[in-house]
C-alpha cells in the first residue's frame, strides 16, 4: 500500500526557465536508466526476493525512486514554466509540444517513449541484484552527464543530490547481494 | 511560500532524509543498535515537526495519516512541484 | 578472512561510523561521510 507525502524529498526552486535543459533532464523521467525504470524494476523484483531484508530493501528503494521521479518532474515543470512557443521551437521541443503541450510525459531526451523492455525481473535474486547494481551505475553516469550540461546551481544541486543517491543505492544492493549469497549457501548444508 | 514555511519545510526534509538513509541501512543491518537508536530518535523529532507544520499549513499526508480542518485541506495549493 | 570465490562480486559492508549534521546530509545526498563520493567535473 502506498502513502504519498506532500513534500519533495529535496527542494527544487528553479529561477530561470531553460527549455533545452528540460528536454535533456526528461531522460531521467522516461529514459532507460531513469527514475521510472528504477522504481518499476525494484518494485516488481521485490515479490520474488528470498529474505525479509531483501524484500524490505527493494520495496524501500523502489519507493524512494518514485520520490526521485517527482523531483525530476518538478525540475522539468519549473524549467518549462512560462516558456514561449518560440523558445520551445528553438530548443527542439516542438514535436513534444505538439503532442503534450507542457505536460510531463514518459519519454527520453530523444523523444522515445518509455518501455518496460528497459527493465527485467529474472526471478533469480542474484541475477536481479546484479541488474540493480548496474542500474544504479547507469543512473549515476547519466546524472554526471546532466550536471555537465548546465551551469545553473539551482539545477545542478538537485542533480548532485540524485547522483549521490545512486552511489548509496549501489552500496545497499551490493550488501543485499552478499547477504543473498550467504543465505543461499547456508541452505546447501543439511 | 513565506520564509517561516520554507524553513520549517527544510527542517522536515532534513529529518525525513536522515530517516530514509537510516531505514535503508537498517534493512541490511537490522541488528545495529546504534543505527536503530538514531532512527527512533529522528522519528520522534519528525513527528513533532510534522505536527507543527501541519497545524500551520495543513496536512502533509492523507488517507487518514493526518487530520484536516474544515474545509478539506488536502486539496490546498501549492503542490510540491510548484 | 574467508576465501574469495571466482565468478562473483564482493562488496564490503559499510561500517556505521558517523553521521553528517542534518543540513549537510541533505545537501550532499547522504548522511554517511564514508559513502560521500562527489562528482568532480574536471575529471571528465
Amino acid at each position: 500500500m502506498w502513502i504519498y507525502e506532500k513534500k519533495l524529498q529535496y527542494p527544487v526552486k528553479i529561477k530561470n526557465k531553460d527549455v533545452r535543459m528540460a528536454k535533456w533532464i526528461i531522460e531521467q523521467y522516461g529514459g532507460a536508466d531513469g527514475e521510472l525504470a528504477a522504481a518499476l524494476r525494484y518494485l516488481t523484483q521485490r515479490y520474488t526476493m528470498p529474505t525479509g531484508k531483501s524484500k524490505a530493501l527493494l520495496t524501500d528503494i523502489g519507493t524512494e525512486e518514485l520520490a526521485h521521479l517527482e523531483i525530476i518532474a518538478a525540475m522539468v515543470y519549473q524549467l518549462m514554466k512560462d516558456a514561449t512557443i518560440e523558445e520551445i521551437k528553438e530548443a527542439g521541443l516542438a514535436e513534444y509540444y505538439a503532442d503534450h503541450d507542457k505536460a510531463l510525459f514518459y519519454v527520453n531526451a530523444a523523444g522515445n517513449p518509455f518501455t518496460v523492455t528497459y527493465i527485467q525481473a529474472k526471478g533469480d535474486p542474484i541475477t536481479d541484484l546484479y541488474e540493480d547494481m548496474a542500474a544504479e551505475q547507469k543512473a549515476r553516469s547519466t546524472y554526471e552527464w546532466l550536471i555537465n550540461l548546465t551551469d545553473d546551481p539551482c539545477v545542478k544541486d538537485p542533480l548532485r543530490f540524485l547522483r549521490e543517491r545512486e552511489v548509496v543505492h549501489f552500496q545497499r544492493f551490493g550488501e543485499a547481494l552478499m547477504d543473498v549469497y550467504e543465505y543461499q549457501n547456508s541452505k546447501k548444508f543439511y | 511560500m513565506d520564509r517561516q514555511r520554507c524553513e520549517l519545510m527544510r527542517e522536515l526534509q532534513e529529518v525525513s532524509f536522515a530517516l530514509v538513509e537510516l531505514n535503508l541501512f537498517l534493512d541490511n543491518n537490522p541488528t545495529n543498535q546504534q543505527a536503530l537508536a538514531d532512527y527512533n530518535m529522528f522519528a520522534r523529532k519528525y513527528e513533532e515537526l510534522k505536527k507543527m507544520y501541519e497545524s500551520l499549513y495543513g496536512p502533509l499526508t492523507n488517507f487518514g495519516y493526518a487530520p484536516s480542518k474544515y474545509p478539506w485541506q488536502w486539496v490546498n495549493e501549492p503542490w510540491p512541484w510548484e | 578472512m574467508q576465501k574469495r570465490e571466482l565468478a562473483r562480486a564482493y562488496i564490503p559492508r559499510q561500517p556505521y561510523v558517523r553521521l553528517f549534521p542534518l543540513r549537510e546530509a541533505l545537501m550532499r545526498g547522504t548522511i554517511f561521510p564514508n559513502l560521500y563520493m562527489p562528482y568532480r567535473e574536471k575529471d571528465r
